[in-house]
């Protein structure tokens, strides 16, 4: 009987473990590393623990955030050159030239896009193309399109006379509204506009919106920065974002931080800053310390609408000798297509969902700020193509040299357009 | 018979040295090697690349911008290296001459700040000198005629505003190696010299001054070899600003390696300031050394 008994223990522990693990052995892994910290993080982490919860019998990923910028695509090039490195990992498009010229990044055919769901035709032709390399080759899938956006303070705009019906702010438009708009907001100890004045990054976003706006090219087909008469056009934008400093509208070499207290302790009535700042907006208001605030896209101040974009998008590393293995490459592209089907919950942070599908849904279009700013989604301008470009770039790296100084008025304009200039001409090989 | 103990002497000595030598060799003399080598060559940041000759050493010679980030890394080692030394010898003295519980507070309070991590000393010290709501500002707004200042925004501030800091940062371990010098003078030697009618001045002078020599020499070298490295503070608080105007050595190193991808260059770049690094640390170390000879 005893006998027995055991036979009968030792059989359902047998099958048990035999269960267990052809259960372990159906559930696949996912790698996957993104370099997304603060509010980005926490939503990508809530999005992947959703994403782990309905494929709990299948798919599991597993998630690493590493450190922004260079230290990020450092790892990336290294890890990939010796076969090591995630299945998955987010991606600046403004960074993949760079990425392709160093061989880091894998190519996705169009069958495997095919074959997930993945069409072209749900973004934004600019946004989708930026992810091609010059051969037309696409190397990554776009989930968001971020930029910078006009901040504005209700009370402060209302109070002035700036403030329509709809909530908005009007008559910004053109460079002549917008100048008499912030010398009208500048008054009793509030300043017009603030925006992170001691920082490269934000300078190059304004500069290239600017820029681009008057249809200037940072960089030619032919491979020459500031060609012909962009430099001109590179003059005047920086003399303008000058003209704010030196007017007293902005204040000079403001830190980042300090731009943003500035805006959200009421004493500037505009901010220019990323999407990336709405949630600390909306976090601000909910604890009911934020007056009445908006975001809108970057007024038009020459000739047509254009904003500078980035995109965060999802790539495949090229692991030397131990590449993705092709089942798990459809895997990984399936996920791709499920987190851009469910793209709305990062916009929370401020972005807007690169897959049109969930940008033209009804829950996006009620969704605010972001709503109110979406439109800037068609004219986005993306980073010059160039390993030279994107962020944390050499390019990056001129921004803080040149037209930093010169929108505070340590650099005529004139020179910091030209030396600029110089200087990345002479970084190209 | 002696022989034969000579033989085991070695054996032993051998056995107990290999796991130093195996991993000295493999992770210091190895890469160094492979980093000569990639010194002559266009390799990018990882991978191997052709054989260029002198090059990148031209190319070196040439680049402004090297040779002001050598200035600027002189700059900073004359900023921070002197003052460093001589305040510690400062506040060693005075420390010492405290007694009991009070000494320890002292001496805490003074070598706190050297165990903080640079990006902690980069937060503080950027709160403090933030230009819109730094404390700091205002001891600079009377000075300026209520004007704030962006201290790390501004050229000429730059690189004494990071010397100032990184002084404040590590004199506590000078002051302690200070200390520990100043303990090791007798007691009696002061007395005797009391007793023959010394003042403070002649004491430090003739008996201080000599006694703690190989120690300055010693603290001065650290000093010197360290902040010829100097890479975090300014990199941190050059972040997003003018990057090129206060890049050291090692941020353009950095940045030929990491940003530019141009691994050959930023290998040439680090063999140019190994060679700076031995000819300075031994010129000073020899100088110094005739110097207290002579006393």
């Amino acid at each position: 009987m005893i006998k027995g008994m055991l036979k009968l223990a030792l059989a359902a522990t047998a099958l048990l473990t035999i269960s267990a693990v052809t259960v372990a052995q159906a559930k696949d892994t996912i790698v996957w590393w993104d370099f997304l910290g603060g509010g980005d993080g926490v939503r990508m982490k809530s999005l992947i623990d959703e994403f782990n919860k309905e494929h709990a019998d299948t798919v599991e990923i597993q998630a690493t955030t590493l450190d922004w910028g260079t230290p990020f695509y450092t790892k990336v090039q290294t890890s990939a050159a010796v076969g090591q490195g995630p299945d998955i990992m987010t991606y600046h498009e403004s960074r993949i030239p760079l990425g392709i010229s160093t061989g880091s990044l894998s190519e996705i055919t169009p069958a495997e896009l095919a074959a997930s769901g993945i069409k072209s035709s749900d973004f934004e032709p600019a946004n989708w193309k930026q992810a091609q390399g010059a051969d037309g080759k696409q190397y990554a899938v776009p989930l968001d399109i971020h930029s910078i956006i006009l901040y504005y303070n209700k009370t402060l705009l209302k109070n002035a006379g700036l403030l329509g019906d709809d909530g908005k702010p009007k008559g910004l438009d053109g460079v002549a509204n917008w100048d008499a708009a912030l010398a009208k907001l500048t008054a009793n100890g509030v300043v017009g506009l603030s925006v992170p004045t001691a920082d490269g990054a934000t300078m190059w976003r304004i500069f290239y919106t600017l820029l681009n706006q008057q249809d200037g090219v940072f960089l030619s087909k032919d491979g020459k920065f500031l060609d012909g008469d962009n430099l001109d056009k590179a003059t005047t934008a920086m003399t303008e974002m000058n003209k704010w400093v030196k007017s007293g509208w902005t204040p000079a070499n403001t830190e980042y931080p300090a731009s943003i207290a500035l805006f959200t302790s009421g004493k500037a009535a505009f901010h220019i800053n990323g999407v990336w700042e709405v949630p600390t907006m909306v976090d601000l208001q909910k604890k009911g310390s934020l007056f009445d605030w908006g975001a809108i896209q970057i007024p038009t101040l020459y000739a047509h609408p254009a904003t500078w974009a980035d995109s965060h998008s999802f790539a495949i590393p090229n692991r030397q000798g131990n590449p993705v293995d092709p089942a798990k490459r459809k895997l990984v592209l399936d996920t791709v297509h499920w987190f851009n089907e469910h793209s709305l919950a990062w916009a929370g942070g401020g972005h807007l969902p690169a897959f049109a599908p969930v940008r033209s849904s009804d829950d996006f279009k009620n969704l605010k700020p972001n709503a109110d700013y979406a439109s800037l989604a068609a004219t986005a301008v993306f980073d010059p193509v160039s390993t030279l470009a994107g962020v944390a770039s050499p390019v990056y790296d001129a921004a803080g040299n040149y037209i930093m100084p010169a929108m505070n008025g340590d650099l005529a304009p004139a020179d910091a357009a030209s030396q600029m200039r110089d200087d990345l001409q002479g970084q190209v090989k | 018979m002696i022989l034969r103990n000579r033989r085991n002497e070695y054996i032993t000595a051998a056995v107990l040295m290999a796991p130093f030598i195996i991993i000295y060799g493999l992770l210091f003399l190895y890469p160094t090697v492979k980093m000569v080598q990639l010194s002559f060559t266009d390799a990018p940041l990882i991978g191997d690349g052709n054989f260029v000759g002198f090059d990148n050493f031209v190319r070196l010679w040439k680049d402004r911008l090297f040779a002001s980030s050598i200035w600027n890394t002189l700059y900073f080692v004359v900023l921070s290296v002197f003052p460093s030394t001589v305040l510690a010898l400062f506040i060693a003295m005075g420390v010492n001459r405290l007694k009991g519980w009070v000494q320890s507070i002292v001496l805490a309070c003074f070598f706190l700040p050297y165990i903080l991590p640079v990006s902690v000393v980069y937060n503080i010290w950027g709160w403090i000198l933030d230009k819109d709501f730094g404390v700091a500002q205002y001891v600079i707004a009377p000075l300026t005629g209520g004007q704030h200042i962006n201290v790390f925004r501004t050229l000429p501030l730059f690189m004494p505003a990071a010397a100032f800091l990184t002084v404040w940062w590590l004199i506590g371990f000078n002051m302690l190696l200070f200390i520990a010098g100043l303990r090791n003078i007798s007691t009696e030697i002061y007395e005797a010299a009391s007793l023959d009618g010394a003042g403070r001045w002649t004491q430090f002078s003739q008996i201080t001054w000599p006694l703690i020599w190989p120690v300055t020499v010693l603290v001065l070298t650290i000093q010197l070899i360290l902040q010829l490295k100097i890479f975090d503070q300014v990199y941190l608080f050059s972040r997003g600003g003018r990057v090129d105007a206060t890049a050291t050595m090692v941020q353009y190193i950095y940045k030929q390696a990491f940003t530019a991808n141009h691994g050959g260059l930023a290998a040439a770049a680090s063999l140019v300031l190994f060679l700076v690094i031995v000819i300075f640390s031994v010129l000073q170390f020899q100088i110094l050394r005739v110097r207290g000879a002579d006393r």
